[in-house]
């Protein structure tokens, strides 16, 4: 240490100072919401004053509520979107990756979605799905077909959530996908058409394995962010959906919490999901880790 | 040396932590005797008007501010617990009335009774009784002792008809000083759905009403509840109740008099009788402005058809205007809470926007009595007000989670997928273990 020079010292000390509103961030608005949430979960705080502790009894409570059980498995349903978001938006990168006229329209067409405002889509969405009036029947209708009104629907209103939500993630994925396929050296693909490989070879053994790094973020944030899915719920079915069929995790801890007094009812939920997202996004890296190799 | 600087960095940042927290978390009491927040929320037409009722106030009060915050409908609740938890309670705000125990038993309310009984400009016994008992409390009951809040409005829940489809169909209007009985809803329902342009599909209906809106009309009608007296057990299961909902689920599968099930969601309906395509549709004050822009057809107020007690019945809504227990300007903000509720000035300007009824008395009746505007019959929203309009089930309870319920699981018996008898049956234990978690943590909070 002594060696280093006055410079040095300073510098660091810049470095630190520089750093600092990041992690008072963090800590203020991250981890003291988040330990706080964790302390309230053992207690029947109502989010007004009363906070007594009782121990486990919310999780106790949380084993047996149908509610909580149902919830998750919708918004672990929802997530069907993102296998199919995902091969669409890479199929979509490599066509936009081509040399073909009016490939920058298409990609800011794809990507005005993901720049919109979250709930004026839902909005949107919602008059879409209009049984009477909407687009989708509209559409349907040209062909013959009656088409049901899906937000009120048992059956259907889940696929609407996952048709919406696979519109609205594709410009994102796509452009990752564009920027990665757009980094694979030329000389890749040379070496193996003068080896004679065939296209789709080539796809997988060069361009796959190439954006596979891309493909695991797009995964884990995905994975994450539709674990927390709430917004298009709260605005397309405000009161989680026909038979509480399209009302996620999320939208059920905001309803315990806000419409009826429950916050530590909630925070242990919350608790539970960060729990559940933290274990599937560690199995991830493992997994990843054990596949994965270097190019060079 | 080196020893110094890092601690003098701690130290800067701690410092600079708690300077932040301490603005977050710390109390936000202004000292500015002059000074108010005000929270409220509402459609379009009633933040006009509010903010408009609001800019008279400062001016018949020199030197006053108001911080105005609004929000839409469905932000409100969420803003407002968040503005709780964070100690920054505006001075004035709306607030459900279902919310009253749990605010008061917190120390959120602030009671107001003798800024409000002082108040020489105020007549409480011109207000109506109901809606100002909404948000009296004793630390046992609601609807009695000290006043937490004025109604900023009531909200009785009529049942309007298209004028122009019975006379179209030549049949008799309904008398609006008797109600039908169910048997007759049916037949008169039935007469008017038909298919006017003769394609084949219907396309004029009786009716087409929402469950979590429309039921509690016919279960009270029949002399059910949701639950009893005492507030502690539900009482779905009681035969009546089940007679009452089984006849709302037969209206559109045995009767079929509405839309069909795949068009029976709100908005449509809805629609459908703003396009005149129903015969009968519920109104409520908050709808007058927009159905005297939109409707091209006359309608009018009538009571609920009414089940075996003979008496029609249906729910008042209301919301309340409170003030926070930790304003620093509380006669200032009980002033701003009476001239919203109950002035002259201030009623006069809302009612005229048409987005209410008046909550004073006498103001009340003249509006009722002027048959020129339409509905003309707005004396049966006073009757729901004065004689037959209850609050919801919820609102007597800490949470209305148990009554949510009912609605949340309700619709395959509304889509003729289950008995009301098998229903309730699987569901009065469900909801029963809700209220009892309910009466417990309102015990708890009271301590």
């Amino acid at each position: 240490m002594k060696t280093k020079s006055n410079l040095y010292r300073k510098e660091k000390y810049f470095g630190y100072l520089f750093i600092l509103p990041p992690v008072v961030g963090f800590l203020l608005f991250t981890l003291y919401p988040a330990l706080y949430s964790v302390y309230g979960s053992f207690t029947d705080w109502n989010g007004l004053g009363q906070m007594n502790f009782i121990g486990l009894d919310n999780f106790k409570d949380i084993l047996t509520d149908d509610f909580f059980y149902k919830s998750m498995f919708n918004t672990l349903f929802l997530m069907i979107g993102i296998p199919i978001g995902l091969v669409i938006s890479l199929l979509l990168a490599l066509g936009l990756n081509r040399k073909i006229p009016g490939t920058t329209t298409f990609r800011v067409i794809y990507y005005v979605p993901v720049i919109s405002s979250l709930a004026a889509i839902s909005i949107l969405w919602q008059w879409a799905y209009n049984g009477d009036y909407g687009l989708v029947n509209q559409f349907l209708d040209l062909f013959g077909i009656k088409g049901p009104n899906w937000l009120a629907n048992t059956a259907t209103v889940k696929p609407a959530l996952i048709i919406m939500t696979i519109w609205k993630g594709l410009g994102y994925s796509m452009l990752l996908y564009l920027a990665a396929l757009q980094s694979v050296s030329r000389s890749y693909y040379e070496a193996a058409e003068l080896d004679g490989a065939s296209g789709f070879k080539m796809f997988r053994h060069i361009t796959w394995p190439m954006v596979k790094p891309v493909t695991f973020f797009l995964v884990v944030t995905n994975i994450i962010g539709g674990s927390q899915i709430f917004t298009e719920i709260n605005i397309m079915t405000p009161t989680g959906g026909p038979e509480f069929s399209s009302a996620t995790i999320v939208f059920y801890i905001w309803q315990k919490a806000f419409d009826n007094l429950q916050m530590g009812y909630a925070s242990a939920m919350a608790v539970i999901l960060g729990l559940f997202i933290f274990i599937i996004t560690l199995v991830q890296f493992k997994m990843n880790e054990r596949s994965s190799f270097d190019v060079d | 040396m080196l020893r110094q600087k890092s601690w003098l960095i701690v130290l800067a940042s701690v410092l600079m932590l708690s300077l932040v927290l301490a603005g977050c978390g710390g109390s936000k009491k202004n000292s500015d005797p002059n000074q108010l927040t005000f929270m409220f929320r509402g459609g379009p037409d009633e933040q006009k008007a509010y903010n408009a009722v609001v800019e008279e106030f400062k001016k018949d009060n020199p030197g006053v501010t108001v911080k105005v915050i609004q929000t839409t409908g469905d932000q409100y609740a969420t803003k407002l617990q968040a503005a709780i938890t964070g100690n920054s309670i505006p001075d004035v705000f709306f607030y459900n009335p279902a919310d009253l125990k749990a605010y008061v038993n917190s120390n959120i309310l602030l009671d107001i009774s003798k800024y409000i009984e002082n108040n020489k400009e105020v007549d409480l016994k011109n207000m109506w009784a109901d809606g100002v008992n909404f948000y009296r409390y004793d630390g046992k009951e609601v609807g009695k002792g000290a006043l937490y809040g004025l109604p900023k409005d009531l909200g009785p829940f009529s049942l309007g008809y298209n004028k122009t489809m019975f006379e179209k169909a030549g049949i008799p209007l309904p008398d609006k000083n008797k109600p039908y009985t169910w048997d007759e809803f049916i037949k008169v329902n039935q007469e008017l759905t038909k298919d006017t342009d003769g394609d084949g599909k219907l396309d004029q209906f009786g009716t087409g009403l929402n469950v979590q809106w429309a039921l509690q009309a016919f279960v009270w009608s029949n002399g059910a509840d949701w639950i009893d007296s005492t507030h502690t057990k539900v009482t779905i299961d009681e035969p009546k109740f089940i007679e009452a909902l089984q006849f709302f689920a037969d209206m559109q599968n045995k009767y079929k008099i509405t839309p069909a099930i795949e068009q029976a969601q709100t908005l449509d309906t809805y629609q459908r009788w703003m396009r005149g395509e129903l015969a009968f549709f519920p109104v409520g004050p908050w709808d007058l402005s927009t159905y005297d822009r939109e409707l091209k057809f006359d309608y009018d107020l009538i009571p609920y058809p009414a089940g075996s007690t003979g008496k029609t019945a249906t729910w008042i809504g209301s919301l309340g205007i409170g003030v926070s227990s930790k304003t620093a300007n509380p006669e200032l903000a009980a002033k701003l809470v009476t001239y919203l509720s109950a002035s002259k000035e201030g009623q006069e300007a809302l009612v005229k926007s048409g987005v209410q009824i008046p909550n004073l008395q006498d103001m009340a009746k003249t509006w009722a009595a002027d048959t020129s505007t339409k509905p003309a019959n707005k004396e049966e929203f006073i009757k729901i007000v004065t004689e037959y309009g209850r609050p919801l089930p919820g609102q007597y309870t800490y949470n209305a989670e148990w009554y949510d319920l009912f609605f949340t699981d309700v619709q395959p018996v509304i889509d003729g997928k289950m008995s009301a008898a098998d229903y309730v049956k699987q569901e009065q234990p469900k909801m029963q273990k809700l209220l009892d978690r309910a009466v417990e943590q309102d015990e708890k909070s009271k301590k």
